[in-house]
């Protein structure tokens, strides 16, 4: 909200520079966000009066013009038609530098000498767009600053208003807030109204029937009045303030509004059938069209003003078209009014309709107001319109006391804020707030709030009061009373995830951090391949863009984009990880969402080495990075079986990561065409785990068992298998054969031409190390066989002699 | 027979020459063999001599250890020299170029975003609070109404909401993490300190804003938790994060589920104050939004607010991690490029 400088000033005699004011109220809740003096760039801009004018003799568009500010007479080409000699201008003298940015410089224009330029609002960022140069009026002193001249040796702050100060979205709210810091007092202006000519209830009736919704309903009538402009000072101020100027009777509401923070309707009176107001849901839905043309879907809870034949604006949010002030409106009804934020938030949402008028309603307006508000726009009026001012006002529920008493204890401020808070320096800041204050027994005070404070309803509003006006600055700084925090098991998972984290790094993966919604258009795309099932999917009602419809199934989408836009950004090698949760539908709870670890790696298996590490990286390196993590974390033994429904991973090249016999993850992989369909040109790997497995168990510390005093014996055994062999599970079951053997392993693989199609070569090397003695060449041997039975009677192998 | 002894001389004076034109360690040992060894031509002296008299014994067999000893210490002296020659010969050729790279992976990198939330969560772990998490699709009660934010409050303007598609209504992506405080007072009794980190999700996209973003929370409620504990905490909070000089500021601010309320600005780190494009002008940055909890939430969990009172703040972790890394477009955080991303320490 913008609020002038001197316009505050008038409400209170501030000492403040616009400066300190800034400062003064940013420090107590109502931040100003900027203070702009409104004459910057008007500074070598002065009033000045057109002599003489005359055609440029080399264009015809322009013209040349003898201006005099008062002492000094200058040459200027102008490019404007709408001056004449005689009018006063605003003359940029050369060495001007304008608001938009322009630089004034003597310089001759086709041939002719211009000693500056005679400006326009546009130029002097007074508006948007100027049809010509500005025209003052005739009175306007010569040789004057423009900026006194037209009143802009002013200030303008932005203030951010919080949602629960509704009070301060007006001139006078803010003046309060200053009184409230300073201790300084408000002057409201006084009114002065002549009432003359018929009674207000001889010309019009009010009736509110849904008073719960309007509290109360004041109003004020004019008769006689001429619609025309406001004078510039009121036009100036509401341009300033972003409201356009429309005429004297729409200006001076929307001024009320600005100005006292009352939002104000102007009826035709000769338009309200019946010359009767009421008030009243709408009771059906019904078609209603409002000001700005146009047509609203009311609903029948939505609250109305009606005239003696139907709705006639929408309560508190704007009007209707068919009473509006019009060129000819000779005699007008100012409605002054209090609704009920809850209602009117609800119909402005529901109707998608905010209005300067809605949204001080819908934070609340001081119900204590209304009437002043009227008898100020007609006071106001009448310093620039001729009208007469009915009789008497209509005033429903103006006799309703709108204050309340909240109970305060100066301890519980003290014990809430932190240090000890006085009776009297509480009493204090209520003071300075205009809050009426009593006793109450012994530690209690009894405090008044006044209507426009209408947010404070508890103690704990009144403690913020003393905290935020004895000043923050003041609370002194402590420390908690340390006390064991209780355990969480997030904590551990905290723990696994930067353990991971750190692993990976190790490992080269870089941490990749990608959106949790993802375009269901996509997935639908590639279902087949994703194995994705629109009925699973978990959608947004009001999705930022197209991309970003459906929480993720798994990471892996966002994984291959990363993929396919660092390709496409020439880089060779990619390794990422991310963190994140998967989102889907569950039977038990609707819908589950479980924290996952992914990454992919594309390109060499040893980036920017120089010697062997060029190959590609293949399912090993893929299947080692989820090996090595488990084991890292603790989180062993783990179990590689063939993927069985992962059809986004190729199937002759994906395994399922088991453990405990549930699936705790996967890798492999990415099929072939998913990987094309980005145009990612060589193969990736993917994994994916359940992070959340890894975390739950906490391994038990290791136990220790002696270091074995024997040398171990190694055995190499060779063996030719059906291709189809697992080599895993030779492995587990050699490793069970004997509690002598500590280790079984694969030294190398070898299939091709010389052992037949369909076979596969492997070298196996068991470690043989007994705990309490050395092994006899017997017993090696005995051991041996036994290897070489199982390697042929259970897998079918044929042991290789050479 | 003094010839003898000459014959010693003579042999050590021929063996100390053989040794000097050794050129290998071999050569060396076959001095040695010649000359000093146990059947060397020494050693056959000495038996040549046994059948004379004693004194002439002790004689000849003193020159002939002394000569033993002169051609050990020079064979010593000589092997050290070729075994020296040839470990620097060997070296030689086997030099490696160290300025080729080694053969790990090159380490990978910490998202920024992760780094920042890390350290954040650290540094309070180390004051003493333990993480919680909570769900990201979150119910409307969590999320808003035991917040002290009711349907059709204002208040709800402050964050645009992502809701959930159908699944029985009143399912929205939570646009704060403070959900988790509600969850956890349900779930215990005081005194409770607790930091809740985690993604958020706001309708909202520019610059400086993400439609998914990161937040921690933390909060403690205890019988004697004051603003005054608070600013002492943040303030500690602070130093560690930006450094113990950088001065801050607590000033009044409203959220519906704090009262009192406050924001903590710290001096711009851009202009120290001076005034800049990023703290537009003010010489301070908002940095995190705290405050005493409001009675009614207390009320929404079961806890009476006579006897506990608390305390909860929350920040943003990628506005954060902008600030310390420079960065002025927060999309970037969410492109992955690794030429981005590789710009951070590990």
């Amino acid at each position: 909200m913008k609020i002038i400088y001197s316009w505050l000033k008038e409400f209170i005699g501030t000492g403040l520079s616009a400066a300190q004011a800034q400062d003064a109220l940013t420090m107590a809740g109502v931040e100003v966000s900027s203070c702009r003096f409104l004459g910057e760039g008007m500074e070598d801009v002065v009033v000045a009066k057109i002599l003489a004018q005359g055609r440029h003799p080399n264009a015809d568009k322009l013209s040349l013009c003898r201006v005099t500010d008062g002492s000094a007479e200058y040459g200027i080409v102008c490019g404007a038609k709408n001056m004449k000699p005689g009018d006063v201008v605003a003359l940029a003298r050369t060495g001007a530098k304008l608001p938009n940015g322009v630089e004034i410089r003597k310089a001759k224009i086709r041939g002719e000498v211009s000693e500056g330029m005679l400006c326009s609002e546009m130029e002097l960022g007074l508006s948007e767009e100027s049809a010509g140069i500005l025209i003052l009026p005739a009175e306007t002193p010569l040789g004057k600053p423009l900026a006194d001249a037209i009143g802009l040796s002013d200030w303008l702050l932005e203030v951010e208003i919080t949602p629960n100060r509704g009070d301060c979205l007006s001139v006078l709210g803010v003046a309060r807030e200053i009184a409230a810091i300073t201790g300084e007092k408000i002057r409201l202006p006084a009114i002065s109204l002549r009432e003359s000519g018929p009674t207000i209830a001889s010309l019009a009736t009010v009736t509110v029937t849904d008073w719960g919704l309007c509290p109360r309903y004041s109003a004020r009538a004019i008769t006689g009045v001429k619609i025309a402009p406001s004078p510039d000072w009121m036009q100036r101020r509401l341009s300033l303030c972003g409201i356009r100027p429309i005429n004297n009777i729409v200006d001076i509401t929307n001024y009320l509004l600005l100005e006292v923070g009352q939002p104000m309707h102007a009826f035709d009176l000769d338009r309200l059938a019946g010359r009767s107001i009421d008030v009243r849901r709408s009771g059906v839905p019904r078609k209603f069209v409002t000001l700005d043309g146009a047509e609203r879907d009311i609903l029948p809870e939505m609250l109305l003003i009606w005239d003696g034949e139907g709705p006639v604006a929408v309560a508190g949010v704007m009007g209707g078209q068919n009473t509006e002030v019009l060129p000819d409106t000779g005699r007008v009804l100012f409605e002054s009014a209090h609704f009920s934020p809850a209602s009117i938030r609800w119909t402005s949402r529901r109707l998608g309709l905010s209005s300067e008028s809605s949204y001080r309603f819908e934070r609340g307006v001081n119900p204590g107001m209304t009437m002043y508000a009227a008898d100020r726009a007609v006071s106001l009026l009448s310093r620039f319109a001729s009208f007469e001012t009915a009789r008497g006002t209509i005033d429903v529920g103006g006799e309703r006391d709108f204050s309340r008493t909240v109970g305060f204890r100066p301890a519980r401020a003290g014990r809430i804020i932190g240090r000890d808070c006085t009776e009297t320096e509480c009493k204090a800041v209520f003071s300075r707030l205009d809050f009426p204050v009593e006793g109450d027994g012994p530690g209690r005070l009894s405090v008044t709030v006044p209507p426009h404070r209408f947010d404070i309803e508890r103690e704990i509003d009144l403690v913020e009061e003393v905290a935020r006006l004895t000043g923050y600055d003041k609370i002194p700084v402590t420390y908690p009373e340390s006390g064991a925090p209780e355990f969480s098991p997030d904590d551990r998972f905290a723990k696994v995830l930067e353990d991971a984290s750190e692993f990976l790094r190790g490992q080269g993966f870089t941490q990749a951090i990608n959106f949790a919604f993802v375009s269901e258009k996509e997935w639908e795309r590639h279902k087949a391949l994703l194995g994705f099932d629109a009925s699973d999917a978990i959608r947004l009602s009001n999705p930022i863009s197209d991309d970003t419809t459906m929480m993720r199934p798994s990471l892996l989408m966002g994984m291959l984009h990363n993929v396919a836009s660092n390709v496409r950004r020439f880089i060779e090698d990619v390794r990422l990880f991310e963190v994140g949760k998967a989102f889907g539908k569950s039977l038990a709870d609707g819908h589950y969402e479980e924290p996952r670890l992914a990454f992919v790696l594309y390109g060499n298996r040893l980036p920017g080495d120089w010697g062997g590490g060029q190959a590609a990286v293949d399912f090993y390196d893929a299947k080692g990075v989820a090996e090595s993590l488990h084991g890292f974390l603790g989180a062993i033994p783990v179990h590689f079986v063939p993927a069985s429904s992962r059809p986004y991973l190729e199937s002759g090249k994906s395994a399922d990561i088991l453990k405990d016999g549930q699936t705790i993850g996967w890798v492999g992989a990415v099929r072939r065409e998913l990987v094309s369909a980005l145009d990612i040109p060589g193969a990736v790997f993917y994994g994916e785990i359940r992070i959340g497995a890894a975390a739950a168990v906490t391994p038990p510390p290791a136990q220790y068992r002696p270091v074995p005093k024997f040398p171990p014996v190694s055995r190499d055994v060779a063996c030719i298998l059906p291709a189809h062999v697992p080599v895993g599970d030779v492995l587990a079951m050699v490793s069970e054969l004997s509690p002598e053997i500590e280790s079984a392993s694969v030294f190398d693989i070898y299939m091709g031409e010389k052992i037949g199609e369909g076979n596969k070569s492997v070298a196996f090397r068991v470690k043989i190390q007994p705990s309490d003695r050395t092994l006899t060449d017997a017993e090696v041997h005995s051991i041996h066989t036994k290897i070489v039975k199982l390697l042929e009677n259970r897998f079918g192998g044929k042991i290789r002699t050479s | 027979m003094t010839d003898a002894a000459g014959r010693v001389q003579e042999l050590s004076d021929a063996g100390l020459r053989a040794l000097e034109s050794a050129r290998t360690e071999s050569d060396l040992l076959e001095v040695k063999g010649r000359y000093f060894g146990k059947k060397g031509a020494i050693s056959e002296i000495l038996k040549t001599v046994a059948s004379l008299p004693v004194e002439e014994k002790k004689r000849i067999g003193a020159a002939a250890n002394e000569a033993r000893a002169a051609l050990e210490s020079a064979f010593d002296a000589k092997l050290s020299r070729i075994r020296e020659q040839e470990r620097v010969a060997r070296e030689g050729k086997e030099r490696v170029d160290v300025t080729l790279p080694g053969r790990a992976p090159a380490a990978g990198r910490r998202h920024p975003v992760s780094r920042t939330m890390g350290e954040i969560i650290a540094t309070f772990q180390r004051l003493g609070f333990s993480v919680r998490g909570g769900p990201e699709i979150e119910k409307d009660y969590y999320n808003f109404e035991a917040l002290n934010i009711p349907k059709d409050h204002p208040a709800r303007d402050m964050q645009d909401t992502f809701y959930i598609d159908g699944m029985g209504g009143d399912l929205v992506l939570r646009t704060h993490t403070s959900p988790i405080q509600i969850r956890t007072m349900e779930a215990m009794r005081p005194p409770v300190r607790v930091i809740a980190p985690g993604a958020v999700y706001r309708c909202d996209s520019d610059v400086t804003h993400s439609p998914m973003f990161h937040q921690v929370e933390g909060f403690a409620v205890d019988r004697s938790a004051t603003m005054a504990d608070l600013k002492g905490l943040l303030t500690e909070f602070c130093r560690m994060m930006f450094g113990p000089e950088l001065p801050l500021r607590f000033r009044p601010s409203y959220f519906p589920f704090t009262e009192p309320s406050a924001e903590v600005d710290i001096r711009c780190v851009i202009c120290r104050g001076a005034g800049c494009r990023v703290c537009k002008t003010s010489g301070w940055l908002e940095i995190l939004g705290c405050g005493m909890i409001d009675p009614s939430v207390f009320g929404f969990v079961g806890y009476d607010p006579e006897t506990y009172t608390g305390f909860a703040f929350g920040m943003g972790v990628e506005r954060i991690a902008m600030l310390r890394h420079g960065i002025s477009d927060i999309r970037l955080l969410f492109e992955n490029d690794l030429r981005f991303l590789s710009q951070f320490q590990p």
